[in-house]
C-alpha cells in the first residue's frame, strides 16, 4: 500500500485545483493570483523536474505570506471575497506539501468546496459547464488517488498515462450516472422558505450596479458593462420605450461635484398611489449587485413585504442583493407626487454651494426674467439644449470646479450625467425645486420570450422638477439633446462608439444567449421554496409537508436507481444477445433450465446436449435443434429462409417431461 | 497470534475483556453467515462504512448544503447534490467491487518462533466483473498492497504475521476490504481462515551438545557420491547415467554401475526429558536445534516427546514432522 502520490496523480490533482480555482483567480488582485499561480507552478515543476520538497520553514512562511496578502488587500478575513481568497491561498500553500495521499485527497475535496463558493458571486449559465468540469477532474483525482493506494506493488508507476485516461473516463461515467439523481434531489429537496441567517453585509467589490451617489463622469464605466442588470416580464401591456424609466436612488444634495441622497428622504412613503386597470404589473429578476436598491417604474404602488419604499419612491431592500432576486411590483404612472412641497424640502431642493457656477447663475437670472412661469422656463432650456450646439457623446472631458459653467458654455459635449447635473444646477439657480434621479432607462425587448432585458449599460440619470399643482415632474434633458438615446439606448446614440465586439451579429448572438440565461434564471436559479411548491401543486401533490416531500424525494431516488441500472444494462448488453439465432437458442436453454437441466458455465454444447436430451421425453428434437444451431452459428453462411425456419422451431419447441421417469 | 499483535487497545481495555468482546463478535459473525473459506462474499458478509475521509467529505457537504439552502443558492445546491450522489454511487460501487469475490483458502506455512509467517489468501473472481484494489489485512496489522482481479481470474494476497510463541495458533479473522473507487466508503468482509499456523520453537543458540548415537541402531544402505565407493554391480533401470562405470562396462561387456555405501552412522532418538535445560520451552528449543543439526549432518533421527514418538528417519518431510510435533507439544 502506497502512502505517497505518484506523478500522474499529482498532475490530475493539480489540474482539478487549477480548474476549480480559475474563476476565483479572475476576481482576485494580482498579488494573490500570482501567489496561487506561483505555488501551482512550483508544485508542477517539482513533480516534473524532481525538485526537492520545501523545508518546514518555507512552507510555514508561504502560508503566513498568503494570509498576510489577503489581510493586506481586503483589510479583513470576514466577508465572502476575503474568505474565499483566503481559502484559495491556503489550498495553494497546501500544494507545497502535497506529497502524501491524504494531502492529495484534501486538495481534491476542497476543489468541490471552491466550486460551491464561486456560486456566492455568480450563478451564470456558463458556470454550469465549469462546475461539471471541476467536479469531473476532482472525482478523477480521487479515483486516481485511491488507485495509488490500492495498486498492486508490481504495477509500474511511470507508464501510467493510460491509467490517467482511464480514471478520466470512469470519472465522467460516474458523474453522468450521478447527474439524474442530483437533478431529482434538486427538484424535490425541501427548500427553506426564509433564510436561517443573513450574509455579512459588505460592500462587494463595488463593481456592479449604480451607486447611491453621482459624481459627474461616473456612470461612464457602466456604459461598457454589457452585463444584465435585471430582466422584466410584464403582465399585460408593455409601456412604450420612452416611458421605461427605471427609478433608482433619488439625489438631493449637491456639493459642487457630487450629488448625494438626503437623510430626510429615508422616511417611508406617505401617500401610496391607488391602482386601477391601467397600472403596470410586472415581475423583475434582478442580478446581484451587493446593494439594496431595487428598480421600478414610476410610481410604485404595490411592492413585496421585504422592501421599503422611501418618500422619494425609492425601493430599498432589507438585505443587500447577493443572489438573483425576483420581486413583483405594480406601478401607477398617473400619480401626482407631493402636491404640496414643505418649506424644508423646498429649501433642500434648491440648495447650491456658495459661489459656484457664476455663469450658470447669471444665465438662470436672465431666463427667470424672460419666463416668469416655471414650465415655460424649463421648455426654454430644453429648446436651448435641443437647438444649440450640444452634443451627446460618451467620450468627453472631465469637469472642474464650476462643472455646470464649463459644461453649459464651453464643453457642451457629454452624456446623461453631464446634462442632468448641469440642468439641475441651472434650475436651482432659477429657484425651481429640482432633484436628480438615477436608474436605468429603456432595455432590450426579447420578443421571442416576452421579456425586457435591462443591461448595466442602460444606466441613466434624469431630473425631476417640482411644479405647482403637478408635483414632481420628470424632465430628461438628455432626451432633448439626443432623442435616440432614449429610443435606441446609449450605444445607439453614439455612432461609431465602442469596439469590434459591438458588431451587429455578435450583439444578436449575445441577445440570443441572454434568452437562455433568462430561462436558466427563471427555472433553475429562481427555483425557490415557492416555485417548488407550485411545481408540486401542478403535479397534484399539494399539502405534502416537509416530511411528505422528503419521503417523495427518497422514493423518487430509490425508483431512479433500478431504472438507471436497467438502462445502463441495455447499453452494455452483451452484443451476442442481439443476434437472433443466439437469442432463440438461449430461449431453448432457458426452457430446459426451468425443467431442471441447466447448462453449467463451461459446459460445452456437445457435453450438455446428450445430457439434456436424456432428461426429457423429446430429446431427439433437442439434439436436432442443437445440431442446426451449431451449424448456423459456426458453419458457412446459410440462406435467410433456413435461419427463419430455425428461429420458428426454437420458438415453438417445448421440453416434454416424461412423467413415468 | 493475538499476543503477537500488541496494539494500543491492549492498554486501554483489560486483555480479558478485549478477548471476550473479540470472541463475541466472532460468534456474531459466524451466526450471520458462513465465514470459512471457500467462501463467496455476499451481502450477508459485506459491511460498509465511510472512511475517515468519507466522513470529512460528508461534513463538508453538510456545510455546503446548509449554506446553499440558506441563501437559496441553486447552483451551490446542485453542486452539493452532484457530489453527494457521486459519493453515494461510490458506496454502491464499493459494495459491487467486493460482492461475488470468492475467498478460496487462507493458508500459512509454518515458521520458527520470532520469524514472520506469510499468510496467503487466495482470491477468485466468480461473477465475470473485473475487480480492483482488494486488500487483505489482519484485524490489527497494517494494510499491505491490494490485488486486482481480472474477470474470472485469481490472485493471492500475502500477509505477514509476526510470531513470538511456539505452538499451534488458530489464525485470527482476516479482513478483506476495498475502498474503491473514491476512497469514501470502505466495504469489508471478515473471513475466518479455519486453518492454523504452526510455529516451531526457536532453535536454541547456543545449544548443549547433541547426544551421540548411544541409543543408535546401525544401518547401511546405498547412498550417493558423497559416500565411499563400495563396488560395482550390474546396471539396473533407474540408475543415473553418471553412475555407470563406462570403462569397467566395456571390459565386462555389460553395463555396470558404481555402488556406494554410506559410512555407518548413528540413528538418534531425541528424548524430551533427557534434554539438559530447565523449562519445557527451552528443552523444545534445544530439540529443535538438534533436529536441524542432525538433518544438516545427514543423520537419521527420531523424537520422543512422551505423548508421541517418531521413529528415526531423515529428509525434508521427516524434519517437518518432527518440528510439527515440537510445535504441537502441549
Amino acid at each position: 500500500m502506497r502512502t505517497r502520490l505518484t506523478s500522474p496523480t499529482v498532475l490530475v490533482v493539480l489540474a482539478a485545483f487549477l480548474v476549480s480555482v480559475a474563476p476565483h483567480l479572475m476576481a482576485m488582485p494580482p498579488m494573490l493570483w500570482l501567489f496561487v499561480a506561483a505555488s501551482l507552478t512550483w508544485r508542477l515543476g517539482a513533480e516534473l523536474r524532481n525538485w526537492r520538497p520545501p523545508g518546514r520553514l518555507i512552507r510555514v512562511g508561504a502560508t503566513f505570506l498568503g494570509l498576510g496578502l489577503v489581510i493586506l488587500h481586503y483589510g479583513t478575513l470576514w466577508g465572502r471575497r476575503a474568505a474565499t481568497a483566503l481559502l484559495c491561498v491556503m489550498v495553494a500553500s497546501k500544494l507545497l506539501e502535497m506529497y502524501r495521499l491524504r494531502d492529495g485527497r484534501m486538495v481534491a475535496a476542497l476543489a468541490f468546496f471552491l466550486v460551491a463558493t464561486q456560486f456566492l458571486f455568480s450563478q451564470r449559465l456558463e458556470l454550469l459547464l465549469w462546475l461539471l468540469a471541476s467536479c469531473w477532474l476532482a472525482v478523477a483525482a480521487l479515483l486516481r488517488i485511491q488507485r495509488d493506494e490500492d495498486a498492486p506493488r508490481t504495477t509500474p508507476v511511470r507508464s501510467d498515462h493510460v491509467g490517467v485516461m482511464r480514471v478520466l473516463k470512469s470519472g465522467a461515467g460516474q458523474l453522468a450516472f450521478a447527474l439524474p439523481f442530483a437533478l431529482v434531489l434538486f427538484a424535490l429537496f425541501p427548500r427553506l422558505g426564509s433564510p436561517l441567517w443573513g450574509l455579512p453585509e459588505e460592500a462587494l467589490d463595488g463593481r456592479t450596479g449604480l451607486s447611491d451617489e453621482m459624481s459627474v463622469g461616473e456612470i461612464a464605466s457602466l456604459f461598457n458593462d454589457d452585463s444584465p442588470a435585471f430582466r422584466v416580464t410584464f403582465d399585460g401591456t408593455v409601456p412604450a420605450r420612452d416611458r421605461l424609466y427605471w427609478r433608482g436612488p433619488v439625489l438631493w444634495r449637491f456639493d459642487g461635484r457630487t450629488w448625494r441622497r438626503v437623510f430626510y428622504a429615508n422616511r417611508p412613503v406617505e401617500r401610496v398611489p391607488s391602482i386601477d386597470d391601467d397600472s403596470l404589473r410586472y415581475r423583475v429578476q434582478i442580478e446581484p449587485t451587493e446593494r439594496r436598491w431595487l428598480f421600478a417604474l414610476d410610481y410604485p404602488a404595490r411592492w413585496p413585504d421585504e422592501v421599503r419604499v422611501s418618500a422619494n419612491f425609492e425601493l430599498l431592500r432589507d438585505e443587500p442583493l447577493t443572489t438573483l432576486t425576483p420581486y413583483t411590483v405594480i406601478s401607477e404612472p398617473d400619480f401626482v407626487d407631493t402636491p404640496e412641497l414643505s418649506p424644508l424640502f423646498r429649501r433642500l431642493a434648491t440648495e447650491l454651494p456658495e459661489g459656484s457656477n457664476p455663469r450658470t447663475r447669471e444665465r438662470a437670472i436672465e431666463l427667470r426674467r424672460e419666463y416668469p412661469n416655471d414650465a415655460e422656463l424649463i421648455d426654454a432650456v430644453l429648446r436651448w439644449f435641443n437647438e444649440g450646439p450640444f452634443f451627446y457623446s460618451l467620450e468627453t472631458a472631465p469637469l472642474g470646479r464650476h462643472g455646470a459653467d464649463e459644461f453649459l458654455f464651453d464643453l457642451r459635449t457629454g452624456y446623461c450625467e453631464y446634462y442632468a447635473s448641469a440642468f439641475a444646477v441651472l434650475m436651482r439657480h432659477a429657484g425651481i425645486p429640482t432633484r436628480i434621479v438615477t436608474g436605468y432607462q429603456g432595455g432590450f425587448w426579447q420578443a421571442a420570450d416576452d421579456y425586457l432585458l435591462v443591461r448595466n449599460s442602460d444606466a441613466h440619470a434624469w431630473v425631476e422638477v417640482w411644479l405647482e399643482g403637478r408635483g414632481w415632474v420628470r424632465v430628461d434633458p438628455t432626451a432633448a439633446v439626443s432623442p435616440s438615446r432614449i429610443l435606441d439606448g446609449a450605444r445607439g446614440a453614439v455612432p461609431g462608439a465602442g469596439n469590434w465586439l459591438d458588431a451587429e451579429w455578435i450583439f444578436a448572438l449575445r441577445n440570443q444567449y441572454d434568452r437562455l440565461q433568462h430561462l436558466w434564471n427563471q427555472w433553475v436559479l429562481g427555483f425557490d421554496a415557492d416555485r417548488q411548491q407550485s411545481m408540486l401543486r401542478r403535479l397534484g401533490l399539494q399539502a405534502l409537508g416537509v416530511t411528505g416531500q422528503a419521503a417523495l424525494m427518497i422514493a423518487a431516488v430509490l425508483l431512479l436507481g433500478p431504472l438507471a441500472w436497467w438502462l445502463l444494462g441495455l447499453l452494455r448488453r452483451d452484443p451476442q444477445r442481439r443476434d437472433p439465432i443466439e437469442r432463440a437458442w438461449r430461449r431453448v436453454e432457458r426452457r430446459l433450465r426451468r425443467r431442471g437441466v441447466p447448462r453449467a458455465p463451461g459446459e460445452t454444447l456437445r457435453e450438455w446436449t446428450p445430457r439434456a436430451a436424456g432428461a426429457i421425453a423429446n430429446g431427439g428434437e433437442l439434439e436436432r435443434l442443437a445440431e442446426t444451431y451449431s451449424r448456423l452459428r459456426y458453419g458457412r453462411p446459410v440462406p435467410e429462409p433456413a435461419v427463419r425456419r430455425f428461429l420458428e422451431r426454437c420458438r415453438r419447441w417445448r421440453p416434454l417431461v416424461d412423467r413415468a421417469r | 497470534m493475538m499476543s503477537s499483535n500488541s496494539s494500543s487497545s491492549t492498554r486501554l481495555f483489560p486483555e480479558a475483556l478485549r478477548r471476550r468482546v473479540h470472541r463475541a463478535f466472532d460468534g456474531w459473525l459466524r451466526r450471520r453467515g458462513p465465514t470459512l473459506p471457500p467462501l463467496t462474499l455476499h451481502y450477508r458478509q459485506i459491511f460498509i462504512l465511510p472512511t475517515p475521509f468519507g466522513w470529512m467529505i460528508a461534513l463538508l457537504l453538510h456545510g455546503m448544503l446548509l449554506g446553499s439552502l440558506n441563501f437559496n443558492n441553486s447552483m451551490g445546491l446542485f453542486t452539493t447534490f452532484l457530489v453527494a450522489c457521486t459519493g453515494l454511487l461510490s458506496l454502491h460501487l464499493a459494495y459491487r467491487n467486493l460482492e461475488g469475490v470468492r475467498i478460496e483458502s487462507v493458508h500459512a506455512e509454518p515458521v520458527f518462533a520470532g520469524q514472520d509467517a506469510e499468510l496467503r489468501v487466495a482470491l477468485r473472481e466468480g461473477a465475470g466483473r473485473a475487480r480492483s484494489g482488494i486488500v487483505c489485512l489482519l484485524a490489527t496489522g497494517p494494510p499491505l498492497e491490494g490485488v486486482d482481479l481480472a474477470p474470472n481470474g485469481t490472485a493471492v494476497c500475502h500477509l505477514s504475521v509476526s510470531t513470538r510463541q511456539r505452538g499451534v495458533h488458530r489464525l485470527d479473522r482476516v479482513r478483506v476490504r476495498t475502498r474503491q473507487p473514491l476512497g469514501l466508503f470502505e466495504a469489508w468482509s471478515w473471513v475466518h481462515p479455519g486453518t492454523s499456523l504452526r510455529v516451531w520453537p526457536r532453535p536454541a543458540e547456543p545449544a548443549p551438545p547433541r547426544p551421540e548415537s548411544s541409543t543408535a541402531e546401525r544401518s547401511s544402505r546405498a547412498g550417493d557420491e558423497s559416500d565411499e565407493f563400495h563396488g560395482l554391480r550390474g546396471w539396473r533401470e533407474g540408475d543415473p547415467l553418471h553412475r555407470i562405470a563406462w570403462k569397467a562396462s566395456q571390459r565386462h561387456d555389460q553395463l555396470l554401475a558404481r555402488q556406494f555405501t554410506r559410512p555407518e552412522r548413528g540413528r538418534l532418538v531425541f528424548r524430551l526429558d533427557a534434554v539438559p535445560a530447565a523449562s519445557v520451552e527451552d528443552r523444545l528449543s534445544v530439540l529443535c536445534r538438534w533436529i536441524l543439526d542432525a538433518e544438516r549432518d545427514g543423520l537419521d533421527y527420531g523424537l520422543d516427546l512422551g505423548w508421541t514418538r517418531i521413529e528415526p528417519g531423515h529428509g525434508e518431510a521427516h524434519r517437518k514432522r518432527c518440528l510439527d510435533a515440537l510445535a504441537e507439544h502441549p
